[in-house]
């Protein structure tokens, strides 16, 4: 019972670390149409961030998200605005090369910089771990999972509570009205992607705490956010979640009843089979027809 | 509600030949050109082709060896950008997955000739057959889907299949790869070396060149270009776009195992992490669509151009070259959306570079 | 005679919509078909159901008496059933003669060569006036070309039964009469056709008989003078206090007063709208 039982917490507390990596990507995607294969790039540029904050000033990863969310937000406003606006009309292949041209420059810069030795952010508590019958559960993990759900819920509370959460879901569900309604949409878009980049380096702040990185699991960080935007239904935020925990248990589950390389072919084989049986996801509205473009 | 076209962002006005000839694209209304122009441009095109085709039959006298290998990678990739083309550019289905052939087609030549002895030849037989089976197979289910679900459900379908290949050691030798017998007595097909493979991947280059022309002329190409534009008013105009996209699919399957079969001899060790790698998907999908989807030199160009570049960064650049190449890609797509091809079109009817016009009609 | 075309309890439902609810039509050669009612009443997704867009959830589609009901809309093209989109859908990428080319190719039977196709497409852009634009990319055309190019597509399958998909959309008055005039000369060559519209001149003037649908339903089904005047229509479309009006003030007039057709849709040249 208990390897079963500490499978499903560990599983629990990786989907939730998950969700938030892919609560950006799905949003990005369901609001702009946009598949951001610098996702998982983004995310680990954030970890870095925090990494190097930790190395250089003592910052304790969770407070250093105080410098990480905004600076993030920037970049990512900036990358929006600058670059991937140029091409959000074209065929949907553009804005898949283009994200790809710039995950190959952000993975690769991070290597020169950083070179691809693993790297953690080790703090005093990153070691300890909370016993609660039978299970053992890392202080480091419980904290980056209660973060997770913490922004989450704050980014769910800003779309549906703010005006500027209300222009990007008007954006959202149709460009054209919401240019006519007086909405500046480069705005709208950039903050969109400034925002799901500042969660992406805020989950990759919390992966540095949790475990190791180098520059080349972006790759996988990206896959899984597909998986999970997928899973949940493109654009909402609870599914990113309920995505994000399916995914991290099945994984969990997984590892323990199967070789580990099979694990990531459970992944692939959930997320085809969503794709055909029910492509809007276990919460979503069907992406193409509920969109409504001039 | 205003209907949406399943692709978002097609351009207006494509005022490009449809003469499915080497230099124009084949998407596009006919322009009136003079009859006298058009036959001198197609007999120069004729020639350039003739050029070019015998300068790499006597590249073995011309080139050094370590050039003769970039050439045989030069072929190999400009022939896959061209099976992609098929899927991708013409019938408008963005497969991200087209890599799961060429693993198969590596992976079929190496189990076949080093556990069952066979011979390359009948095994090349069986890997295309297998190929085109396959994507009939994953065809099935998800050409149901549109634009980047597609790309996605294909992406994981090569994923999913490279797990399955880890994991029967038994058959494929997992993890650790698989050796192809070429040397010694165990050897069933003699080793053509350099410049054999070399001509193979020519050749194959060539089938895949004549199957796309061939294709962009024909009814089936016509289907596929319609499906591509508007699939309700091809299904509505009698086209079983069921049974055309499948087609395409595992005509694309099959050349794309071919040029994994000749691959895998080559290599003669393959792994899974290389055979199925999604870098070679994502540069498969960068060659055609940079040199221009849907059109019949565009994967040439971008597969011949690309693939010079990559070597050339590889070699003076080696800290920096992805790094590099990730810029460069950047900056193609978003000067070039159509391809090379159609820009190079463009600027000859229009006397003028249409650089920013690109940027115009795509950004927001 | 089986006739060419017949729909029998023709439903679908959308989750707990009823989008269309028992219709049943028949439709014999060289008659026509009128369909009209209000905006959402269901007169795209009729047909989307017979053409095989939608499946249909209960009922029957026979053309010639042969069961094709839920088949792929290249099966019911190839049965020479063709259709026009209301929202119009050209081939963008082709020219406009390959956009008609593409019907000959595939849904004629017989198919063809690609040759022979276009042969084919020039012949129908002949018969509708646009030789001059086939070389042309369909976004180049004027709204009466873009409309005549939806009606040459579906022409090219050769079809028995046409279905025309509100065809007259922003057509001017005066291009609407080449229109009408191909809906009578196909209607003598003996096809079967449907035609949706909101403008009632032309449902007046080529329609043998008139469905008035309303959402989802039938309303009333007759010869087109008597549906246009029809109360409950003119209640459809207009309202209950209008219909109220209108029977007053025909009650005045002594029985002679306008119907649905004058109220509904452009005015034909000349004609100033009756005062009420």
């Amino acid at each position: 019972m208990t390897p079963f039982l500490q499978a499903t917490v560990y599983g629990l507390l990786q989907g939730g670390l998950l969700a938030l990596v892919a609560v950006g990507f799905s949003l990005v995607w369901g609001v702009m149409n946009v598949v951001n294969l610098a996702h998982g790039a983004l995310a680990i540029t954030g970890a870095y961030f925090s990494w190097q904050l930790h190395e250089s000033l003592g910052l304790d990863p969770v407070l250093s998200l105080v410098v990480v969310l905004p600076v993030m937000f920037m970049v990512g406003y900036v990358i929006q605005r600058g670059l991937i606006n140029l091409v959000v009309n074209a065929p949907i292949w553009m804005t898949l090369l283009l994200t790809f041209g710039l995950e190959a420059l952000i993975v690769n810069g991070l290597l020169l910089a950083f070179t691809g030795d693993f790297r953690s952010t080790r703090t005093g508590y990153s070691t300890n771990t909370l016993a609660l019958g039978g299970v053992r559960i890392p202080y480091a993990r419980l904290i980056a999972f209660g973060l997770s759900l913490l922004l989450t819920v704050a980014l769910v509370l800003f779309i549906r509570n703010t005006k500027m959460g209300l222009a990007i879901r008007a954006t959202g569900m149709d460009r054209t009205a919401a240019r006519l309604m007086g909405m500046n949409v480069r705005h709208v878009y950039a903050v969109t992607f400034g925002t799901a980049t500042a969660l992406a380096a805020a989950a990759g702040s919390m992966i540095g705490l949790v475990g190791t990185f180098t520059p080349v699991v972006a790759g996988g960080y990206t896959l899984q956010s597909f998986v999970i935007a997928v899973l949940g239904g493109l654009g909402n935020m609870w599914g990113a979640l309920a995505g994000g925990l399916v995914l991290g248990l099945a994984t969990a589950w997984g590892a323990l009843y199967l070789s580990g390389t099979l694990v990531n072919a459970i992944a692939f084989g959930i997320l085809v089979l969503v794709l055909i049986v029910r492509p809007s996801g276990l919460l979503g509205k069907p992406y193409y027809e509920a969109r409504a473009e001039a | 509600m205003a209907a949406t076209s399943a692709r978002p962002g097609m351009p207006e006005s494509e005022s490009e030949s449809a003469h499915p000839e080497l230099g124009a694209p084949t998407t596009g209304p006919p322009k009136a050109a003079p009859a006298g122009r058009t036959t001198a441009s197609q007999l120069a095109g004729w020639a350039l082709v003739l050029g070019l085709l015998v300068i790499c039959l006597l590249a073995p006298k011309l080139f050094i060896p370590s050039f003769l290998r970039t050439l045989s990678a030069v072929f190999m990739f400009a022939t896959l950008a061209q099976a992609w083309n098929i899927i991708g550019g013409f019938t408008g289905y963005p497969s991200f997955g087209n890599v799961v052939f060429f693993g198969l087609g590596g992976y079929t030549i190496a189990v076949l000739m080093a556990r069952s002895h066979w011979s390359f030849w009948p095994a090349l037989v069986v890997a295309v057959v297998l190929g085109a089976a396959y994507a009939m197979l994953i065809g099935i289910p998800t050409l149901r889907l549109k634009g980047h679900y597609f790309a996605i459900a294909t992406l994981g379908v090569a994923e999913g299949t490279r797990e399955i290949v880890l994991n029967v050691p038994k058959v494929t030798g997992g993890g650790a790869g698989i050796t192809v017998p070429a040397v010694g007595p165990s050897a069933t097909t003699s080793y053509p070396g350099n410049t054999g493979f070399l001509y193979y991947f020519l050749a194959l280059l060539v089938v895949a060149m004549l199957a796309v022309y061939a294709i962009a002329r024909s009814r089936f190409g016509f289907a596929l270009r319609a499906i591509n534009q508007d699939e309700d008013a091809a299904a509505a105009a009698g086209i079983n776009t069921t049974r055309m996209k499948i087609a395409a699919f595992m005509v694309s399957g099959a050349i794309t195992a071919a040029a994994g079969s000749i691959y895998a001899f080559q290599q003669v060790s393959i792994y899974p992490d290389r055979l199925f790698s999604v870098d070679i998907t994502v540069l498969m999908v960068i060659m055609a669509v940079i040199g221009g989807s849907g059109t019949v030199i565009g994967p040439l160009v971008g597969g011949v151009g690309l693939q010079f570049l990559s070597e050339y960064l590889r070699q003076n650049f080696t800290d920096y070259h992805t790094f590099i190449f990730g810029a460069i890609i950047i900056v193609a797509v978003v000067l070039l959306p159509e391809g090379a091809v159609r820009f190079a079109s463009e600027t000859v009817r229009q006397r003028r570079l249409p650089i920013m016009d690109n940027l115009r009609r795509y950004r927001l | 005679m089986t006739a060419a075309l017949e729909t029998r309890d023709l439903s679908v439902r959308f989750g707990g919509l009823k989008a269309v609810d028992g219709i049943s039509v028949t439709v014999e050669d060289g008659r026509v078909l009128g369909v009209i009612g209000p905006n959402g009443a269901g007169k795209s997704t009729f047909i989307n159901l017979i053409t095989g867009q939608i499946r249909p959830t209960r009922g029957k589609v026979l053309v010639g008496g042969r069961d094709l009901t839920g088949a792929k809309p290249w099966k019911i093209a190839a049965a020479r059933v063709a259709r026009t989109f209301q929202i119009n859908k050209p081939f963008r990428g082709l020219s406009v003669r390959d956009n008609v080319a593409i019907g000959a190719m595939f849904g004629a039977p017989g198919g063809g060569s690609v040759a022979k196709a276009r042969g084919v497409a020039d012949e129908v852009l002949e018969r509708l006036g646009l030789s001059g634009v086939a070389e042309l990319g369909p976004t180049e055309l004027s709204v009466a070309h873009a409309q005549r190019l939806e009606v040459a597509k579906a022409l090219a399958l050769r079809p028995r039964v046409l279905f025309l998909d509100e065809a007259m959309a922003g057509l001017r008055p005066a291009e609407m009469e080449p229109q009408l005039e191909l809906i009578r000369e196909l209607r003598r060559e003996g096809l079967a056709i449907v035609v949706v519209e909101h403008v009632m001149r032309a449902i007046r003037s080529v329609c043998d008989t008139v469905l008035v649908m309303q959402e989802g339903r039938e309303l009333l089904t007759g010869p087109p003078d008597e549906v246009l005047a029809d109360e409950r229509v003119i209640t459809a479309y207009l309202g209950q206090r209008y219909a109220e009006r209108q029977r007053a003030e025909r009650a005045e007039a002594g029985g002679s007063g306008p119907a649905v057709a004058d109220q509904v849709g452009p005015r034909p040249e000349g004609e100033t709208r009756a005062p009420g």
